[in-house]
């Protein structure tokens, strides 16, 4: 193998020949493994490949946490031997069966999510050291541990944006792979797809980190600041007067140069800017790190984009990558607003003007003569989009588009309605159109406007209606008056939690006297209203729990208020803390959720974290009570952060819709053999409780997911303040939401020390009565009766390597 | 008399109608039949119409109650057998011969099914009709592909009036 490295040199003997070599193939990853010598201890699997974790981790959790297949349909229309009917299992003309078959689905949706993120990283890396050059340090805030997840996967510790590069083109080389596997004709084992799975799910918080800390290195974002300035939110806060350019997507490169432009214009005050999905969290994060007033605004989740431009209100809408519709040309160009594509992912069939003139272009597109452009020169879309939005802003309003329907017309639309109840069949979240259609009718619009929060705007209905009525308008029509009232505050991304956070949180975390921490992510794809994501956050937060969200489920959070008209930003703290609400960013800050769990393991359990993924995640299952909630899960991306999660035994309830991704992760509680991990003092089996659960499962009802995860919190190693704590919180919960005592509770009890205090003397009685334990009634203590001993300096692991004795 | 077997209209834009349209009359043989039967509700049975009919029906048919999402707390005061699991879990559990089931004497050859987002409840079946052999009959008010046999799409109305005629055929 070659030992050059990176550079250029000269053959001095031949003359006038020079070799000019800019990169050799893998010289970049050769280096930073012959640096990473030099660092100190490394873990068994720096650069993992496809079967690097397979046995060592990735089996073991899944003998436990098995999958459980829910196919989508019963086909297998993937080549040409097919469509095969693979009902009951059956094995189609290749071989594969049923189970593989789905596996192979899931296992498609989560390197999609990763490619997603990695494409991100590699667009972003690339870009700022174009602009930055590779030396610029990553100034990521207070922590010495600046990258967890690139550390565990490749063992490296970049320090410079240069330094990234061997870590993007890891990720890049494992996806390539990892997608060869589809191929007809290759795996075909069920397990193996969810081995696979979980691999990738481990590099797709990869690139997630890359994408986030080169942009806050770069662009100035707020660096582990739990005190990030407050971000306006809503569609009732963009002000009509002034001419909005609205930004839809997951990408901030083209957004900076927008800001920039307006800046150096002096048009802050003038235009308003907002967008959806993660590129509206980002420009609210940048150059935000002296926490300077935020001017640009959040308009939503991506439920909202239909919403907002059949509101009329954009003047113009640019779009980069990743969550962004593909009807916004032809909804966009109904309403004469001219559409940006300014990423090469999303081209959107748009004529191509990035190297042409810019005032023909705002002529173009001011006259109609395009619908669109796309405009992949950063400089002339700063200036282009915030020109064309100044423009368009008189020329529309004369038009008269910039208004949502009159009421004659929404009387109009309503009374065509034949009551086919076509609408309510095609529904994704089952909305009763007919009947609030119905209601509409005799003058009542209460019904539609009640819709209005749980439609996630897709327009299913609208092509379903015989009567071509423009039905998502009519319910927004019928709910202008929320909508104007729809306002809320955010915290801007913080960022990555720092070391001295963990420090602070770590025992109480491993101890269990911290309750948990409530990681709530994800998209706008709830199955009931958006407001389930605020009441879970509110009962977690006045718990002590220390919640943290990202994307669409950080927005939404902050779009409720309390009686006294306070958002959950304004009425907890921002820091990882017990009862704090931290906004951690976009979907890519994500990475910094697995990253906090992580380096609880690496800080505070002092483990080696450089390639040594199987006894960080090991560490964080047993003893770091963390649960992740994605009520929405809706984007392939969902599937990769969720995976990522779970290969580091941090389990995740999603909502009922997400039972659409064909798979979960789900123990049997029943088994007495699957709950039973090493003593790593001596190597000898201990019986644990039956918690988690579940690595990846769906429930049907906000009310149900509390009590749902306030158990999956639960770890082995609590101690008996911590298991009780943690107790209390979920009999309550149950109590609260389910009703009566849970089933179960008696199997985590393994002393009378772990008991809720304020019902010790009940539980006692229920446990010698119910369940035969022997009690001693004078000194209130349990004689026998628990399988599960108590040791408080028991060393709970999954991994017999690690005992002493193994 | 409701006919139930009516419109059976995929609320889905994919699949096969693998489900067999079913009678008030027919659930009621079935369940008499079944030696394991165990019905299972969804949130949506909290509505007071569909509670009290749920409660009629496990009573009548001697019946045990799986209340998945948050709809146990409604049983809480009725005199039948209810015990909370995760739709999720239990459609897992159901395709494992070894499940003790929710009383520990085993699992279980018949789930009756009511109140369900039609989606998710879709989902959950189509594991238990590719790798289970337990019968599932859905009673809700939309046509289930995956249930082996299912009522159709009806009104609101309608169904309130099918289940009252299961009950009277218990």
């Amino acid at each position: 193998m070659s030992k050059l490295t990176t550079g250029s040199f000269s053959i001095e003997d031949l003359e006038s020949v020079q070799i000019t070599i800019n990169n050799i193939v893998g010289a970049a990853k050769e280096a930073a493994e012959e640096k990473a010598k030099e660092l100190g201890p490394m873990g068994p699997t720096p650069f993992p490949g496809l079967e690097t974790y397979r046995d060592d981790w990735n089996f073991k959790l899944l003998d436990r946490y098995e999958p459980v297949v829910t196919p989508m349909c019963d086909q297998c229309c993937y080549c040409t031997y097919g469509p095969c009917d693979l009902s009951n299992n059956k094995r189609g003309a290749c071989g594969i069966d049923m189970l593989g078959h789905n596996g192979r689905e899931f296992f498609l949706r989560v390197i999609t999510g990763t490619a997603c993120h990695a494409a991100h990283g590699r667009h972003l890396l690339d870009h700022l050291i174009e602009i930055f050059g590779e030396d610029l340090p990553l100034n990521l805030g207070l922590s010495d541990v600046l990258t967890p997840n690139i550390t565990i996967t490749t063992g490296q510790r970049p320090k410079t944006l240069g330094e990234i590069k061997p870590a993007m083109e890891y990720v890049e080389e494992q996806l390539t792979q990892l997608l060869a596997t589809v191929h007809a004709g290759q795996e075909s084992a069920e397990i193996d797809y969810d081995s696979k799975a979980l691999f990738s799910g481990s590099l797709d918080h990869v690139g997630m980190e890359i994408s986030d800390i080169v942009q806050i290195a770069a662009l100035d974002f707020p660096r582990a600041d739990p005190e990030a300035p407050l971000v306006e939110m809503g569609i009732g806060t963009i002000d009509k007067n002034k001419p909005f350019l609205c930004v839809i997507g997951h990408n901030v490169g083209g957004v900076t140069y927008m800001m920039d432009y307006m800046e150096e214009h002096e048009l802050t005050d003038k235009v308003e800017l907002g967008g959806l999905c993660c590129t509206a969290i980002d420009l609210t994060r940048y150059k935000e790190a002296d926490r300077r007033p935020p001017y640009a605004k959040v308009v939503g989740s991506m439920a909202k984009e239909l919403k907002i431009i059949r509101s009329g209100m954009p003047d113009v809408i640019v779009v980069d990558e990743q969550c962004v519709r593909g009807d916004i040309v032809p909804e966009a160009q109904k309403l004469k607003i001219p559409v940006i594509a300014s990423n090469a992912k999303i081209m959107y069939g748009l004529p191509n003007r990035t190297d042409a003139d810019v005032n023909e272009t705002i002529e173009e597109l001011k006259s109609g003569a395009i619908p669109g452009a796309v405009i992949l020169d950063y400089d002339k879309l700063g200036e282009i989009s915030v020109r064309l939005a100044q423009e368009m802003h008189p020329i529309r309003e004369a038009a008269g588009v910039r208004e949502i329907p009159s009421d004659e017309q929404l009387k109009a639309w309503v009374d065509k309605c034949a009551d086919c109840g076509s609408c309510y069949l095609a529904c994704p979240i089952e909305l009763d159109i007919p009947e609030a259609m119905k209601f509409a009718k005799q003058g009542d619009f209460s019904y539609l406007e009640n819709l209005h929060d749980s439609c996630i705007g897709c327009r299913r209905c609208e092509q379903v209606c015989k009567k071509e009525i423009p039905i998502l308008s009519v319910i927004e029509k019928a709910s202008q008056k929320i909508i104007a009232e729809e306002k809320g505050w955010m915290r801007a991304g913080r960022g990555q939690v720092f070391d001295a956070e963990i420090r602070s949180e770590g025992l109480n975390l491993v101890m269990g006297t911290t309750p948990g921490i409530i990681a709530i992510i994800g998209c706008p794809n709830y199955s009931d209203c958006a407001k389930g994501v605020y009441y879970i956050a509110e009962e977690f937060l006045k718990r002590n729990y220390i919640v943290v969200g990202t994307g669409c489920g950080s927005m939404d959070m902050g779009m409720y208020k309390d009686e006294n008209g306070q958002t959950l930003y304004e009425r907890f703290p921002g820091g990882f803390q017990s009862g704090g609400l931290s906004n951690i960013g976009s979907c890519v800050s994500n990475a910094h959720i697995t990253g906090a769990a992580q380096k609880v393991a690496g800080i505070f359990g002092g483990r080696t974290m450089d390639g040594n993924l199987a006894e960080i995640a090991d560490y964080v299952l047993n003893r770091v009570g963390a649960c992740g909630l994605a009520w929405g899960a809706f984007s392939q991306k969902a599937s990769s952060i969720g995976t990522g999660c779970n290969i580091y035994g941090i389990p995740a309830v999603l909502g009922a819709h997400s039972s659409k991704y064909r798979r979960a992760l789900i123990a049997k509680n029943y088994d007495e053999s699957k709950w039973k991990v090493y003593d790593a003092r001596n190597g000898e089996e201990m019986a644990i409780p039956p918690a988690p659960e579940f690595l990846l499962t769906t429930a049907e009802t906000w009310q149900e997911a509390v009590p749902m995860m306030a158990k999956a919190c639960i770890r082995p190693s609590d101690n008996n303040l911590g298991r009780s704590i943690k107790l209390t919180h979920w009999m309550e919960l149950h109590e609260k939401y389910i009703g009566g005592l849970p089933e179960d509770w008696w199997k985590f009890v393994r002393n009378e020390a772990d008991l809720p205090l304020a019902k010790r003397a009940d539980l006692l009685k229920k446990l010698e009565e119910e369940h035969g334990w022997e009690i001693d009634w004078k000194r209130k203590k349990i004689i026998s009766g628990p399988k599960i001993k108590f040791d408080v300096s028991a060393q709970p692991t999954n991994l017999k390597r690690l005992c002493k004795e193994a | 008399m409701v006919d139930t077997t009516k419109n059976t209209k995929l609320f889905t834009s994919y699949g096969v109608t693998s489900s067999k349209a079913v009678n008030p009359d027919m659930v009621a043989k079935i369940i008499s039949k079944a030696k394991r039967p165990l019905l299972v509700v969804g949130s949506g049975v909290l509505k007071p119409e569909l509670l009290d009919r749920a409660v009629k029906i496990a009573q009548k048919a001697n019946i045990p109650i799986a209340a998945t999402g948050h709809s146990h707390i409604g049983f809480l005061d009725k005199a039948v057998d209810a015990k909370y699991i995760n739709l999720h879990q239990l459609g897992f559990y159901l395709t494992d011969p070894n499940w003790p089931g929710l009383d520990g004497k085993g699992n279980y050859d018949t789930i009756i099914l009511l109140e369900f987002k039609k989606y998710y409840i879709n989902q959950v079946l189509s594991g238990t009709k590719n790798f289970s052999k337990v019968k599932a009959i859905s009673i809700g008010r939309d046509y289930i592909q995956n249930a082996t046999m299912s009522f159709g799409n009806i009104s609101r109305e309608d169904h309130y009036a099918a289940l009252d005629e299961l009950i009277n055929a218990l």
